[in-house]
């Protein structure tokens, strides 16, 4: 039970000094520092970890960090491997897996820089995806008080109809 | 009024629709397009591009992204023209009154011409603000009308 699981952990872990623990069948956690990053997701992909299936951002305002996911497959293990990394909230940046993953990376990046502002340093299009003419803060940060932007650009108080919407 | 009795009596031959719809809009429309209620008895069809449609309908909410396109769609349809928005999201933003990117005011961005209230709106509705196009029809916006906020693209 549970061999091909332990053995990405004790392959991982002979090669960059970090624990990562084994979730269920077929789950893998692995936690890095930024630094190490993009060595880490190279030395994974060798592994087999052709697929890069999301990134994803937690925001840790309390914390002060933004917390990375990446969501990693393996074709020929069937192993879901998630890579976690940490990052200064008020200077997220971190180096882009776009020379490990490519086009597959890009988009989540793209996407990502869009919506909690992390810089990825290397990818070379981080115009953004979904907003257009955009000027608030990131929307997707917990600290992004999106009621009272509403309010503020697209309501306004005096209109007798909308005034329930400051109440 | 003879041109306000020949747009009337173009609209009133046949309502040719064009849709524009986000998230659930479409199946706002549904039961109106099925057998049960059959618009296509009063003559209305649904084209397949706004360049052969009288009105356009506009229905779930709109994002400050798609809004542009259903101006650019708008601009597109051939005189005399009426906007129908369909549902509470489309008024005023609905359940999404608070979000950074909906449209709050339909009418800053597009001339709405007949708003149907409901979540979703009784196909009767429908019916009815179909049939109060006609008396409506002069205040159809005449040709060139600027927006009040205009896409840029």
């Amino acid at each position: 039970m549970l061999r091909k699981e332990n053995k990405v952990i004790e392959d991982v872990s002979a090669k960059f000094k970090i624990a990562g623990n084994v979730q269920r069948e077929r789950r893998v956690w692995v936690t890095i520092d930024k630094d190490n990053l993009v060595a880490l997701c190279s030395f994974l992909k060798g592994l087999g970890f052709e697929h890069l299936s999301a990134i994803s951002v937690t925001d840790w305002p309390q914390e002060g960090t933004f917390e990375l996911t990446y969501h990693l497959w393996s074709y020929s293990e069937k192993i879901l491997l998630t890579v976690k990394t940490k990052l200064d909230r008020a200077n997220p940046c971190v180096d882009s897996v776009i020379s490990v993953w490519r086009e597959n990376a890009q988009i989540h990046e793209r996407e990502l820089h869009e919506l909690f502002g992390v810089k990825f340093e290397g990818n070379g299009d981080l115009t953004p995806l979904f907003l257009e003419g955009w000027d608030g803060p990131p929307p997707f940060r917990k600290d992004f008080n999106w009621r009272e932007y509403a309010r503020q650009q697209h309501y306004d108080k005096s209109n007798e109809r909308e005034r329930a919407y400051y109440d | 009024m003879v041109e306000q009795a020949t747009k009337m009596k173009r609209l009133i031959n046949a309502i040719w629709i064009f849709n524009w719809f986000n998230s659930c809009g479409f199946t706002e429309l549904v039961p109106v397009v099925g057998s049960r209620w059959d618009m296509e008895r009063f003559g209305m069809v649904i084209t397949g591009t706004p360049r052969h449609a009288d009105v356009l309908f506009i229905a779930g909410y709109q994002t400050l992204k798609s809004i542009r396109r259903a101006q650019v769609i708008y601009e597109q349809m051939p005189d005399p023209k009426a906007v129908i928005a369909m549902g509470a999201c489309t008024m005023s933003g609905g359940m999404y009154w608070d979000s950074y990117n909906t449209v709050k005011r339909l009418e800053d961005y597009i001339p709405v011409t007949i708003y149907i209230p409901g979540c979703p709106p009784r196909p009767e509705a429908v019916f009815e603000a179909c049939m109060k196009i006609f008396h409506h029809v002069g205040a159809v916006p005449p040709h060139g009308k600027k927006f009040a906020k205009a896409h840029s693209g």
